[in-house]
């Protein structure tokens, strides 16, 4: 009987064992990443990074000022265009879940989120930059929201059911109708849920390239017109990092490691707002 | 909150769109050190005109400008007559410089400079020449000590222009390169690993020993890649300088086509680097924005005349004063 209850322990042990040594292998590509782009990035870092213009090909110096500008615009497009369909339609989700109609959105839903970011730039080059013959930061805009609504529609539908029952219960039997309830108790209630879908969403398509090649184009100059091409992070890391000049690539590691800072934030106040929805459920 | 910044950066987009005329182009990566530096001054001069170039390539730029996406584009490889009538409007073709296309190459053990013949860059490219120690490499370069190590060859990923002179000058001299690769911005490469833009093959270049690839000039010089000698169809060992590819457009000037789509390769003189050619500005004719045409033809006018005096120190060799002259009589069919 002890020998037994030894052995079962040993072998409790054992897998326990595998499974820290599997944590820590999935963590070290990360903690490789943040650690080489930090080494790498931080250093590159300085003023003129942040406010100066790009230098013409080959010349030393200047920044990346316009690109960061550009990506804020292009992200700024991508959640006006993604939460207001995927929040409602997440809602409609959350709502009514058992209905043939939200299968099917579910599923599309899926679908879009598993179609490669590329063929999103393709199909946003197609309909959104021939017709108009023009480049320009809505075509970028609306490809990177086009990749965000799935994840919007998901994450909006799974933290509404997150709020407790009881208020919803609570505000129907105090003769509240269906849709006040909705709007009235369960939406504020799921607001920080809500946020949170958005901000993943957002981090999710702040590091994209391929949707932006065909589509917001990039721009040498400083541009905040809509209708026009536009710098991004991404795709001038991209182009940097391609180059053969040290000062390039010294920029491009310096934008490598702002994109991670955007989207390490992003994810952090996303998970602050998951934090304070659970807290509030357990109350 | 966030629907106020977006208001106010709207506001501002509008604001700052009806002060400035922003022209998009798109081409080349050959010239494009120049044409961003020229941009960039132009911009100078007249802050209101921004003229943003991306370098996409050749192929892309042509691509691009038939679709109608970009206001003028930027090719090294004049466009074909059936690229032409694809776009369906009439382009001119205004050669803006002239450079080199050189064979760059990474052998570590090898300091001094090598000498390569046409028909032995041919092989190379061909797969045929598959070792730096190769009888063929050799015999032109007696006293240089030549690794027994393999040869990587590094080409053009994308439509490009670069490859346009290159094979337009493998073809010239060798028929088999002609018949089984042929002249286009976009080949089928029998051997080697391909790479974005000259960047990107400078880039692929230095960081590959026994590599050996091909990009403008400038590419070279900016990088410190070693580069080597290409013999010339009067038989001199040439080194690429803006001299040497400025002797192959002298021979160019006294009988330029009036389209100015004319190749430069294997050009017959003293002192002539085989492998040069003009690059081109591609503009509409008679385009329908009116505006943007005048302040592309000002542009052009200025790059050809004052604009030539950036040329040398970045590697370029400027126009022939007779081919200036062609250009600016032809500037004037432009629509403005």
């Amino acid at each position: 009987m002890t020998a037994n209850l030894r052995r079962r322990k040993w072998f409790s042990r054992f897998f326990e064992i595998l499974c820290g040594l599997a944590v820590v292998i999935a963590l070290i590509p990360l903690a490789m990443i943040l650690f080489y782009v930090i080494k790498e990035g931080a250093g590159a870092l300085n003023w003129d990074f942040f406010t100066k213009m790009p230098k013409p090909v080959g010349e030393s110096g200047g920044g990346m000022a316009n690109a960061i500008v550009g990506t804020l615009i292009l992200i700024g497009i991508a959640a006006l265009f993604a939460v207001p369909v995927g929040g409602i339609c997440g809602i409609h989700l959350a709502e009514y879940p058992g209905t043939k109609f939200s299968s099917v959105v579910r599923f599309a839903a899926d679908v879009l989120n598993g179609v490669p970011s590329i063929v999103v730039g393709i199909f946003a080059y197609g309909i959104l930059v021939l017709p108009v013959k023009r480049f320009s930061a809505i075509a970028g805009g609306v490809a990177l929201g086009l990749l965000m609504v799935p994840i919007v529609v998901r994450t909006t539908e799974e933290l509404i059911r997150l709020v407790p029952g009881g208020l919803r219960e609570g505000a129907l039997a105090l003769g509240a109708t269906r849709s006040r309830a909705v709007f009235g108790v369960i939406l504020p209630a799921a607001l920080p849920g809500i946020l949170t879908g958005i901000l993943v969403a957002l981090a999710r398509v702040a590091g994209e390239t391929a949707p932006l090649l065909f589509t917001a184009f990039n721009n040498r100059f400083w541009s905040t017109s809509l209708t026009q091409p536009i710098a991004s992070l991404t795709v001038q890391v991209f182009t940097y990092a391609i180059s053969p000049y040290d000062d390039w690539h010294r920029q491009a590691w310096a934008g490598a490691f702002l994109l991670v800072m955007i989207i390490l934030t992003l994810s952090i106040a996303a998970r602050f707002a998951v934090r304070r929805l659970e807290r509030m459920n357990r109350s | 909150m966030k629907k106020l910044f977006l208001a106010a950066f709207v506001l501002a987009a509008t604001v700052a769109s009806a002060q400035t005329v922003q022209i998009n182009g798109a081409g080349a990566t050959f010239p494009n050190p120049i044409y961003s530096k020229w941009f960039d001054e132009y911009h100078k001069v007249h802050p209101n005109v921004e003229i943003n170039y991306q370098p996409i390539g050749s192929g892309g730029g042509i691509r691009q400008l038939s679709a109608g996406t970009v206001f003028f584009g930027a090719s090294d490889g004049p466009m074909t007559n059936e690229q032409i009538t694809g776009a369906g409007f009439r382009i001119l073709h205004v050669p803006t410089v002239l450079g080199g296309v050189v064979p760059v190459y990474n052998i570590p053990e090898v300091s001094a400079e090598l000498r390569f013949t046409g028909k032995v860059l041919a092989d190379i490219f061909l797969g045929k020449i598959t070792k730096w120690d190769d009888a063929g490499i050799r015999s032109l370069n007696p006293g240089v000590s030549l690794p027994n190590v393999d040869i990587t060859v590094v080409h053009r990923s994308d439509g490009s222009g670069t490859s346009y002179i290159w094979c337009d000058y493998l073809s010239k001299v060798s028929p088999d390169f002609k018949k089984t690769v042929g002249v286009a911005t976009s080949v089928n490469w029998p051997t080697g690993v391909g790479a974005k833009g000259n960047e990107g093959v400078a880039g692929l270049v230095r960081q590959t020993p026994g590599s050996i690839g091909y990009v403008e000039l400038i590419y070279a010089l900016q990088n410190k890649i070693s580069y080597g000698s290409v013999q010339s169809s009067d038989g001199e060992f040439v080194r690429a300088s803006t001299e040497t590819v400025s002797n192959a457009a002298a021979v160019a000037a006294k009988n330029m086509p009036k389209d100015f789509r004319v190749s430069i390769t294997n050009a017959p003189g003293h002192d002539v680097y085989p492998i040069s050619s003009f690059t081109w500005l591609l503009l509409q004719e008679s385009p329908k924005d009116v505006a943007r045409s005048r302040i592309m033809v000002d542009f052009a006018r200025w790059a050809i005349s004052g604009g030539q005096g950036f040329a040398p120190q970045l590697g370029y060799a400027p126009l022939p004063k007779e081919v200036v002259a062609l250009e600016l009589e032809a500037l004037n069919r432009v629509k403005q």
